[in-house]
C-alpha cells in the first residue's frame, strides 16, 4: 500500500475516533429529546460541568473558593489531597442526578405545555447559568483530568501499520491515540447498555411510552415528572462520560461546551430521535471533518473543521429534512 | 390621571391605526425623543458614550433585526454574529474602497449587502423549520467568521488581520475614527436607530408584517389563505439581515473602531442578541429596545457594584454575570414569555384602570 | 348588514353565469405511502350553490378539500377551476385564484388580533411593495385603509365588532370559528370551502353560523362547499350533496335523493363492508 493511501486510512481512523466523541454528546441530546421533546442545548455544558466537578473533587478543591476569598478576604483553595477517582466519579454522578432533579423542579415543571422552541431557549438559558455556576464553583482555569485511562500513541499499531507500506517507501506507521480507542470502546458499551435499558426494563418501557405520547403515558399511570428526572439523570451520566473523555483528551475548559454545537449537525444527520442515528451521524461528521481538513483545508487556509460539519448538515437538510433515520413527515391541516 | 383613553375618540381608521393611539402616550413618546435628541447630546461624555449608550443603540438595532426574523416571522436564527460580521466587513470595504461615500450611505449599503447574504442563508428555511433551521443558521455563523479570518481581501491584507475604521464625517463632523466627539457618534447612532425603528414599525403593521406573523403562527394555514411562504420568509431574512448588517456596521465603525472576526462576532454575540429579543419580548419593537437596554445596562451595573463597589476580581463578576443572564432567561420564559414589553403593557393596563381597578 | 362586501371585485366577475360549472373534480386519486385516501372521485360544483360533502370519519372529505386548494397533490386526476385545468398547484396560487378556506381544527393566527387575522385574509388582494410599506405614509396607508373599510364591513356582518382588537388566542371557540369565516370571506372568494364550520358548537351557535353561511351565499352570491356532520344542517343548507365513504364516492345529488340512497344509508348505519 502506498503511503498516501495509508495516510488516508489514518485520517479516516482519526475521524472515526473524533466521531465517537461527537456521538457521545449527541446521545445525551437524543435521550432527552426522545423522552420529552426537549432539545437540550445545555448538554455540552452539562459535560463541562460534570468534568469540572469531577476534577474539583479529585483534586480536593474548595467549591466557590474564588467567591469565598473575594467576600471574606480569605485565601482558601484546597481542603485536602482530594478523593480517589472512583469515589469522585460516583459523587459527581450524584451531583448530576441532583442537577436533573433541580432542573425538573425549577425549570421544566413550569414549562410543561410550552412550545418546543420556548423550551429550547430555556435550555440555552440553562446552559449559560450552568456555565457561570460551574466557573464560579470551580474556577475557570484549564484543568487537566486524569482518571487513569491510557493516553498517547499506540506503538503497537504504529509497528503493525509500518509493515503495510509498500517496499522502500518512507512510512513510519499510523498514529492512533489510545485514549480515543478507550473512548470508542466505552461509547460502544454505553450504547449497548442504553439500548438494553430502554428495551428490557420497565423504566425503559415507560420512557418509550412517554416519548410516543405524553397524554397516553400519563393516562396509564406513568409519572411524567419522574420520567423526566430519570432521563435527565441518564443524560447527566452520558454527559459525565463525555466530559471525562473530552476532558482527558484536551483538558477541562470552556471549549468543552462548544462540542455541544458540533453535536447539532450530528443530530441533523442522524435524526433527533434515533440512537443508532446519533452514532452513525457522529462518525460521518467526524470522518468528513478530518478528511476535509486534510484534503480541502490546505487549499483554503485551514480551519475548515470550524464550519464543515454545519455545511454538511445544511446541504443534507435540503435533500432529506427528516434525517437519515427519521420518518417522512406528512403535514396535516 | 395622566394616562387616559376615555374621551380620546377616533373618528376614522387612520387615527385608529397610529402607533400611539392614546394621547398621553403619544406626548410621552415625543417628550422622550426630544430629550434624547436635544438634551442628552449636551451632557454625554466618553464613558457614557462608549460603554453605555452607543452599545445600547447598536444592540437595539441588531435586536430589532432578529426580532423581525424570530419574533415576527418565527424563524430562529443563531447566525446574528456572522451577519453582523458581514455588515462590519462590508462597511470596512466600502469605507476604504470609496473614501468619498458618506458614512450614512455606507451603513445603508452594508445593510444591503448583509440582506443579500441573509437571503442566501435564508433559503433553507423554505424546507426546514425550528431547530433544524437554527442549525442551518449556525452554518452561516461559523462559515462567515471563518471566511473573514481566512480571506485577506476582506481585511485589505493588513498584517494583524484586524480591520480599523478610518475617520468619516457627516456635515463636516467626524462620527467615526478616534477623534469623533461622543455627542456626534451618539446622535448618528440615535438617528439611524430612530429611522429604522420607525421603518420596522411600518413594515410590521402592514401587509408584509401580517404575512410574517401568519407564517409564524400557522405556516400551513397561512399558505392556504394566500401568503406566499417563500416571499414571506425570504423577505423576513432580508429585512432582518439588513438591520443586523447595519448594526454590525455601526458596531465596527462607530463603537469599536477596530475589530477582529473571532473576538467581535463570535457565536456568543448571536446568543446575546437572541437573549435581548427574548427578554425584551418576541414580536415587539419596544421589546427590542427594552431587551437591548436590559442586557447592556445590567453588566455595567453589576460591574460597578461588584468590581467598583465590593472590589471583587473582574473574572468573578463575569461568572456571576453569565449565571444571572442565564437564570434571567429561564425566569422570563417561565414567568413572562412575552418579555419586558408585555410587563409594560400590563403596567399600562393597570394604570389605565387606576385608581378604580374594578 | 346588507352591504355588499366588495362591489368592484374582479373575482366575482369571471364570465361564468350562476348555475354554470365553477369547479370540476375529475378522477382524483390520492394516497399516502400506499394508503389510499381518495380513490377515483369526480364531482362538480356549480356557481352560486351550496355544495355539501358528507361521509363518515376518515372518508376523505378533508383530503378532498386539501386537493382542491392545492395543499395535497393527487397522484391522478385533475381539477378544473373556472375553465382552467390543473394538477399541481401551490396553495397560495389557489388562494389568489379565489379559493378560500376554513379549517376543521381552527387554524387562526393566534398571536394576532381579530382585525389582523381578517386583514391577512386580504393578502392576495393587496399590492403595495416593500418600499411603500416601509415609508407607510402614502400609497401603503391608502391601500391599508381601503382594505380596512372592507374588513370592517365583514366584522359588522359577522357581529364581532367588540373583539376587533382582541388576540384571537383568547377568544372562545365559537367566536374563533366566526373569525375564521371572516378571514376566508375577506379574500372575496369565488369558492369558499368550509371544513366543519359547526363542529363543536351548541345549538344557538349553530343557528348563528348557518345564518351566516346562508347570508354569504345569498347576498354575495358566493359559491360554498362545506363539510358537515350535522345532517339537519346539511339538509337545510345545501343545494346538492356528495357523499364519500372510504375514499370513494357513494352518492351525489339533492339532499332528498341522497337521503334515500341505499349505499348512503348503509354507510351511515354501519353495514359491514365485505
Amino acid at each position: 500500500m502506498s503511503p498516501d493511501f495509508l495516510n488516508f486510512i489514518e485520517t479516516v481512523l482519526n475521524g472515526l475516533m473524533t466521531g465517537v466523541m461527537y456521538s457521545l454528546v449527541a446521545l445525551g441530546f437524543v435521550l432527552i429529546f426522545k423522552a420529552s421533546g426537549i432539545f437540550n442545548f445545555a448538554q455540552g455544558v452539562m459535560a463541562l460541568f460534570a468534568a469540572l466537578t469531577l476534577v474539583g473533587l479529585q483534586t480536593g478543591q474548595v467549591p466557590f473558593a474564588h467567591l469565598i476569598n473575594a467576600v471574606l478576604g480569605t485565601d482558601v483553595h484546597n481542603w485536602g489531597p482530594g478523593l480517589p477517582t472512583v469515589l469522585a466519579i460516583l459523587l459527581t454522578m450524584a451531583v448530576m442526578i441532583l442537577l436533573a432533579y433541580i432542573v425538573e423542579k425549577v425549570v421544566l415543571k413550569h414549562l410543561v405545555n410550552q412550545e418546543p422552541i420556548i423550551l429550547f431557549m430555556a435550555t440555552i438559558g440553562l446552559a449559560y447559568f450552568l456555565e457561570g455556576f460551574g466557573d464560579l464553583m470551580w474556577g475557570a482555569d484549564v484543568k487537566a483530568l486524569n482518571v487513569g485511562l491510557p493516553t498517547g500513541g499506540s506503538f503497537w499499531w504504529e509497528d503493525v501499520t509500518r509493515g503495510w507500506a509498500s517496499e522502500g517507501s518512507e512510512y513510519f506507521g499510523m498514529y492512533i491515540d489510545t485514549l480515543d480507542v478507550s473512548a470508542a470502546i466505552i461509547a460502544l458499551i454505553l450504547v449497548i447498555a442504553l439500548t438494553v435499558f430502554s428495551q428490557y426494563t420497565a423504566t425503559g418501557r415507560a420512557l418509550r411510552a412517554v416519548a410516543d405520547d405524553h397524554q397516553a403515558a400519563l393516562s396509564v399511570g406513568i409519572s411524567l415528572r419522574g420520567i423526566w428526572v430519570i432521563v435527565w439523570s441518564i443524560s447527566g451520566f452520558v454527559a459525565l462520560v463525555a466530559g471525562i473523555m473530552w476532558g482527558a483528551k484536551s483538558g477541562v475548559q470552556f471549549s468543552l461546551s462548544l462540542i455541544a454545537l458540533k453535536a447539532l449537525p450530528v443530530l441533523i444527520l442522524g435524526g433527533f430521535t434515533s440512537i443508532p442515528g446519533a452514532i452513525v451521524g457522529g462518525l460521518i461528521i467526524g470522518v468528513g471533518e478530518k478528511l476535509a481538513e486534510a484534503y480541502v483545508g490546505p487549499l483554503v487556509g485551514g480551519a475548515v473543521e470550524n464550519w464543515f460539519a454545519y455545511m454538511v448538515a445544511l446541504a443534507f437538510l435540503l435533500f432529506r429534512p427528516q434525517g437519515l433515520y427519521g420518518e417522512k413527515i406528512i403535514e396535516r391541516i | 390621571m395622566l394616562y387616559r383613553e376615555t374621551g380620546d375618540f377616533k373618528s376614522n381608521y387612520a387615527a385608529d391605526q397610529q402607533t400611539f393611539p392614546i394621547k398621553s402616550e403619544r406626548y410621552l413618546f415625543w417628550a422622550a425623543m426630544a430629550f434624547a435628541f436635544l438634551v442628552v447630546p449636551f451632557f454625554i461624555n466618553d464613558y457614557w458614550e462608549k460603554s453605555v449608550i452607543v452599545p445600547l443603540l447598536v444592540w437595539a438595532m441588531a435586536a430589532l433585526g432578529l426580532n423581525i426574523l424570530t419574533g415576527y416571522c418565527g424563524q430562529v436564527s443563531l447566525g446574528t454574529g456572522g451577519f453582523m460580521a458581514v455588515g462590519a466587513y462590508a462597511c470596512y470595504k466600502l469605507m476604504t474602497g470609496f473614501p468619498d461615500l458618506n458614512i450614512f450611505f455606507v451603513v445603508i449599503l452594508s445593510g444591503g449587502v448583509t440582506a443579500l447574504v441573509g437571503m442566501l442563508f435564508g433559503l433553507p428555511s423554505l424546507r426546514i423549520k425550528g431547530f433544524y433551521l437554527a442549525v442551518a443558521t449556525l452554518a452561516a455563523q461559523f462559515f462567515l467568521v471563518w471566511l473573514f479570518n481566512k480571506v485577506p481581501w476582506f481585511y485589505n491584507y493588513s498584517a494583524s488581520g484586524q480591520i480599523t475604521a478610518p475617520e468619516r464625517t457627516i456635515f463636516g463632523i467626524a462620527v467615526t475614527g478616534a477623534t469623533a466627539p461622543p455627542w456626534a457618534t451618539y446622535l448618528f447612532c440615535l438617528a439611524m436607530v430612530f429611522i429604522f425603528a420607525w421603518i420596522a414599525r411600518n413594515l410590521t403593521r402592514g401587509q408584509l408584517g401580517r404575512s410574517w406573523m401568519a407564517i409564524r403562527d400557522m405556516d400551513i394555514a397561512a399558505e392556504i389563505i394566500g401568503v406566499q411562504p417563500m416571499k414571506a420568509k425570504i423577505s423576513a431574512f432580508a429585512v432582518s439581515s439588513f438591520y443586523i448588517g447595519a448594526a454590525g456596521a455601526l458596531y465596527f465603525s462607530v463603537w469599536l473602531g477596530a475589530a477582529e472576526p473571532t473576538e467581535a462576532f463570535g457565536i456568543d454575540k448571536s446568543f446575546l442578541v437572541l437573549f435581548m429579543v427574548i427578554i425584551g419580548g418576541l414580536g415587539s419593537i419596544l421589546g427590542s429596545f427594552l431587551g437591548a437596554a436590559f442586557l447592556t445596562l445590567m453588566p455595567v451595573l453589576l460591574k460597578n457594584v461588584m468590581v467598583g463597589g465590593l472590589g471583587w476580581p473582574t473574572d468573578l463578576a463575569a461568572h456571576i454575570e453569565i449565571m444571572l443572564v442565564g437564570g434571567l432567561i429561564v425566569f422570563f420564559l417561565i414567568v413572562e414569555p412575552h418579555g419586558l414589553a408585555q410587563l409594560w403593557r400590563l403596567a399600562k393596563e393597570k394604570l389605565r384602570l387606576w385608581p378604580f381597578p374594578y | 348588514m346588507n352591504q355588499h362586501i366588495d362591489p368592484g371585485s374582479l373575482r366575482a366577475d369571471d364570465g361564468i353565469e350562476r348555475g354554470g360549472m365553477l369547479l370540476h373534480v375529475d378522477n382524483i386519486s390520492l394516497s399516502f405511502g400506499g394508503v389510499k385516501a381518495i380513490a377515483d372521485i369526480s364531482f362538480d360544483i356549480k356557481k352560486g350553490e351550496i355544495r355539501a360533502i358528507i361521509g363518515p370519519n376518515g372518508a376523505g372529505k378533508t383530503s378532498m378539500l386539501n386537493v382542491i386548494n392545492g395543499f395535497y397533490h393527487p397522484q391522478e386526476g385533475t381539477i378544473t377551476f373556472r375553465g382552467e385545468k390543473r394538477r399541481h398547484m401551490r396553495p397560495h396560487r389557489a388562494a389568489s385564484q379565489g379559493i378560500a378556506r376554513t379549517f376543521q381544527n381552527i387554524a387562526l393566527f393566534k398571536g394576532m388580533s381579530t382585525l389582523d387575522n381578517i386583514m391577512t385574509g386580504r393578502m392576495t388582494l393587496m399590492r403595495s411593495n416593500i418600499l411603500a410599506q416601509a415609508l407607510w405614509f402614502g400609497p401603503a396607508q391608502k391601500e391599508e385603509l381601503a382594505h380596512r373599510e372592507t374588513v370592517e364591513k365583514i366584522i359588522d356582518f359577522l357581529e364581532i365588532e367588540h373583539i376587533r382588537k382582541t388576540p384571537v388566542g383568547r377568544l372562545p371557540y365559537g367566536l374563533q370559528k366566526r373569525v375564521e369565516l371572516g378571514r376566508a370571506l375577506a379574500a372575496d372568494p369565488a369558492l369558499l370551502l368550509l371544513d366543519e364550520p359547526m363542529a363543536g358548537m351548541n345549538l344557538e351557535e349553530k343557528e348563528d353560523m348557518s345564518r351566516f353561511v346562508l347570508d354569504v351565499n345569498q347576498q354575495f352570491g358566493t359559491t360554498i362547499a362545506l363539510i358537515e356532520h350535522d345532517m339537519g344542517v346539511v339538509m337545510d343548507l345545501s343545494d346538492r350533496v356528495v357523499v364519500l365513504d372510504y375514499g370513494r364516492k357513494i352518492g351525489d345529488g339533492s339532499p332528498d335523493e341522497v337521503r334515500n340512497n341505499q349505499d348512503v344509508i348503509d354507510a351511515y348505519l354501519g353495514v359491514s363492508h365485505d
